[in-house]
C-alpha cells in the first residue's frame, strides 16, 4: 500500500457530517446558557452566516461577485412573509423551502444576462438589482405593506421545550432560546448541504471554471451553464438566510434589506475568510456582536448614536476591522488556524511511513 | 497516402481553411485521423498547427471546408460536447488548474461524464460520495502508471514541468478518449522523460487515436504512424515518417529552415 492511496479515502461525508454536526450541538448547548438577549443575536448570527456562505461561494468557488446578495435575501424574506402571513399554521420548513425556492429564481433571472457579464459589470448588475429591491417592496404595498412591511406571528416554543429547559414559567427566555435553536439547525442543515456541494462535480466544476476557462470547457464544462448555476444556490441560500432573518424578527420590512447590508455582507465574507464554511461561521459571529459592538465603541467614545456619525458606526467598526484583517490575515481570520492545522496534520507522515512498510 | 487502410477514421479534416481578417491560417487541409493510428502535425512556427486543433475542437469555426468525427456524428460539435464525446485535448504549455492539487487536475477530467450525481451529492447520500470516491481512485491509477503518483496531493506551481506535463495528459486520459489530441507534449522535456512519453504514446495507441503537433524531428520521426506538413496554412506533404525525411519540397520548406 502506497501513501498515496489514503488520498482517495480522504474528504468521505462522514467527516463532513461530524464537523457540521459537531459545531451545531456545540451551538446549541450554547444557547442553553447564553441570555435572552444574547440568544436572539446568536439566531441572526446564524441566518446572516447562510447568506455569507451562499456568497462565498459564488466568490469563493465561482470567483463571480455580487452585491446582489441583499436583494435575494428581500425576496426570500417576501416570499416566506407573504406566505406566513397568509398561511400561519404552515410549518416552518415549508416556508423555508418556499424561500429557498424564491431567492434561487430570482438569483436566476439576475445570472443569465450576468453570465455574458465580468468583473465591475457584473457587479454593477448586482448592484442595480438590490438597490431596485427595496423601493419595488415600498411601492406594491398591496402585497409587500409597503413602508411598513409584513408582521407575522412570532415563532411558537413548543410546551415540551419550555419543561425541559426553563420550567413553566420562564417563556420569553424559553422562546428566545428556542428560535436560537431553530436558526442554528437551520444554518446547520444548510452548512452541511454546501459542505457536500463543495467536494461533489459541481464544486469542482466552479473552481475548473474559476481557474481556467479555456482548459475547463475542454473537460466538457458548460461555461455558461455553472456560472448560473453558482448564482442560483447563492441566492438560494441568501433567500432562506433572508427569510430565517425575518421570521426571527416576526416581520418583513424594506429597511432590512438596504443596498448597505449587500457590503456588509462582502466584508463579512472577506474578514471570515472567502471559500470556506469556517469563513462563514466566523463572519456569522461577528454580525451578531457587531450591535453590541457598535453600542460599547459610541458609548466609549461619546458619539451620540443618532448622529450621522453614530448612524455609520458600524460601517466605520467594520471598515477597520478590513483593514486590520488584510494587513495580518489577508485570506480572513480563518487563516490563522492554519499554524493549529499544521500542527494537527504534522502527525500524517508517520502514519505514512507506516503504511509504506 | 493510406488509401488501401480499412481502418475507420476517427477524425476527418475535409478541405478546411481557416481565415483571420487576411491570413490563411488554414489553407484547404485534407487529412483524416485512423483508428488506432498516431498522427503528427508538424510545421515551422505560424504554419497553424494550433489553429488546426482549434478547429477540430471546436474553439474555432472553419472559414469553408468540414470538420468530422464519423463515429460521433457529423455537424460542428462545441468543446464540452466533445470532451463528452472522447475528444481528449491537452494545451499547448500546460493548463493546468493552479488551484487544484494535481490528483483534483485529474479528477477533472472525468467532468464530461453523464450522471454528475449533483443533488445526491448535495444531500450527502452514500452512493454521490462512492461516485466521488471511485473518480479519485481511477484518477490515482492514471498517475500510478504515468508514474507520479506521489506528486498526486502538490499543487501545479510546485511539480516538475515535466511532471505538470504527464498531468495534463492523465487528465486527458480520465476523459476516456477515443481521440487524444496533444499539443507539443514534448517541448520542455529531456531525454529520458521523451524515451517515456514515446513509449506511453505507443500503448496507448492500443486503445485510441492519437493526433499530436509536435516541434522536436526526432520525437516525431520514431513515434508517428503518419505525418502531416503544414507550411503556411497549406499541406505541403503527408505520409509515412519515411516518406516524408525523404521529400523534397518539405526538406526545402521546413526541415531546412528549422535545423
Ligand atoms: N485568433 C487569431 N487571430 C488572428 N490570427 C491568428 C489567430 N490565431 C492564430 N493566428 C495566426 O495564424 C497563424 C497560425 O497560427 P498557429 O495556428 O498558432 O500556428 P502554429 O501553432 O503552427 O505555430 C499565425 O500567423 C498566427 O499569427
Ligand atoms: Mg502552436
Amino acid at each position: 500500500m502506497n501513501w498515496w492511496r489514503t488520498l482517495s479515502r480522504q474528504e468521505t461525508t462522514n467527516s463532513r457530517v461530524v464537523a457540521v454536526l459537531a459545531l451545531t450541538i456545540l451551538t446549541l448547548l450554547v444557547t442553553i446558557f447564553l441570555p435572552p438577549v444574547a440568544d436572539s443575536e446568536l439566531a441572526g448570527g446564524a441566518a446572516i452566516a447562510i447568506v455569507i456562505l451562499g456568497l462565498s461561494w459564488l466568490t469563493g468557488w465561482s470567483g463571480q461577485i455580487s452585491l446582489g446578495n441583499s436583494g435575494f435575501m428581500a425576496v426570500g424574506a417576501y416570499a416566506a412573509g407573504i406566505w406566513a402571513h397568509h398561511h400561519a399554521s404552515t410549518p416552518l420548513i415549508f416556508t423555508l423551502v418556499l424561500a429557498l425556492v424564491a431567492g434561487g429564481l430570482s438569483g436566476l433571472v439576475i445570472a443569465i444576462p450576468s453570465t455574458r457579464l465580468r468583473g465591475p459589470y457584473l457587479a454593477g448588475m448586482t448592484l442595480a438589482f438590490s438597490a431596485a429591491v427595496t423601493p419595488l417592496a415600498q411601492n406594491f404595498t398591496s402585497v409587500t405593506g409597503g413602508e411598513g412591511g409584513i408582521f407575522l406571528n412570532s415563532l411558537v416554543t413548543p410546551k415540551w421545550f419550555e419543561h425541559l429547559f426553563h420550567g413553566a414559567n420562564a417563556s420569553i427566555n424559553a422562546n428566545a432560546q428556542w428560535t436560537a435553536d431553530l436558526a442554528v439547525v437551520v444554518a446547520g442543515v444548510m452548512f452541511f448541504f454546501m459542505a457536500n456541494l463543495f467536494h461533489s462535480r459541481a464544486g469542482r466544476s466552479m473552481r475548473l471554471v474559476r481557474d481556467n476557462d479555456v482548459a475547463a470547457e475542454l473537460m466538457g464544462v458548460h461555461l455558461a451553464r455553472t456560472r448560473t448555476m453558482a448564482f442560483v444556490v447563492s441566492a438560494a441560500f441568501a433567500g432562506v438566510g433572508g427569510a430565517l432573518y425575518s421570521l426571527l424578527e416576526a416581520s418583513v420590512r424594506p429597511e432590512t434589506f438596504p443596498l448597505t447590508l449587500s457590503i456588509t455582507l462582502l466584508t463579512l465574507m472577506v474578514l471570515g475568510g472567502i471559500g470556506t464554511l469556517s469563513g462563514a461561521v466566523i463572519g456569522g459571529i461577528i454580525f451578531s456582536f457587531s450591535a453590541n459592538l457598535v453600542a460599547h465603541v459610541n458609548s466609549l467614545t461619546g458619539v451620540n448614536p443618532t448622529s450621522n456619525l453614530g448612524a455609520n458606526m458600524q460601517g466605520i467598526i467594520f471598515g477597520v476591522l478590513l483593514i486590520v484583517t488584510m494587513i495580518f490575515a489577508p485570506r480572513g481570520i480563518v487563516s490563522l488556524s492554519s499554524p493549529l492545522r499544521r500542527l494537527w496534520r504534522a502527525r500524517r507522515p508517520l502514519s505514512v511511513t507506516q503504511e509504506v512498510q | 497516402m493510406g488509401d488501401t487502410d480499412t481502418r475507420a477514421v476517427t477524425l476527418a479534416f475535409d478541405h478546411v481553411s481557416v481565415r483571420f481578417g487576411g491570413l490563411l491560417a488554414l489553407n484547404d487541409v485534407t487529412f483524416n485521423v485512423l483508428e488506432h493510428q498516431i498522427v503528427g502535425l508538424i510545421g515551422p512556427n505560424g504554419a497553424g498547427k494550433t489553429t488546426a486543433f482549434n478547429v477540430a475542437c471546436g474553439f474555432q469555426k472553419p472559414t469553408s471546408g468540414t470538420i468530422s468525427f464519423p463515429k460521433l456524428g457529423r455537424g460542428r460539435l462545441r468543446p464540452p460536447q466533445l470532451a463528452g464525446a472522447g475528444v481528449a485535448r491537452t494545451l499547448q504549455g500546460v493548463g493546468l488548474f493552479s488551484h487544484m492539487s494535481v490528483l483534483e487536475n485529474v479528477m477533472a477530467g472525468a467532468q464530461s461524464r453523464p450522471g454528475g450525481g449533483t443533488w445526491r451529492a448535495i444531500a450527502g447520500l452514500p452512493s454521490g460520495v462512492r461516485q466521488e470516491r471511485l473518480l479519485r481512485a481511477e484518477a490515482l491509477e492514471h498517475l500510478e502508471r504515468l508514474g507520479i503518483a506521489p506528486f498526486a496531493a502538490a499543487l501545479p506551481s510546485g511539480i516538475p514541468y515535466g511532471v505538470a506535463k504527464k498531468v495534463s495528459i492523465a487528465r486527458a486520459l480520465m476523459e476516456r478518449p477515443s481521440l487524444l489530441m496533444l499539443d507539443e507534449p514534448a517541448s520542455g522535456l529531456d531525454e529520458s522523460e521523451l524515451e517515456v512519453f514515446t513509449h506511453l504514446i505507443i500503448e496507448l495507441r492500443e486503445s485510441m487515436s492519437v493526433l499530436l503537433v509536435e516541434h522536436n524531428m526526432d520525437f516525431v520521426m520514431q513515434l508517428v504512424d503518419h505525418l502531416v506538413v503544414l507550411n503556411f496554412g497549406q499541406v505541403i506533404a503527408q505520409g509515412s515518417p519515411k516518406d516524408i525525411s525523404t521529400n523534397p519540397d518539405v526538406l526545402a520548406a521546413y526541415l531546412g529552415i528549422d535545423e
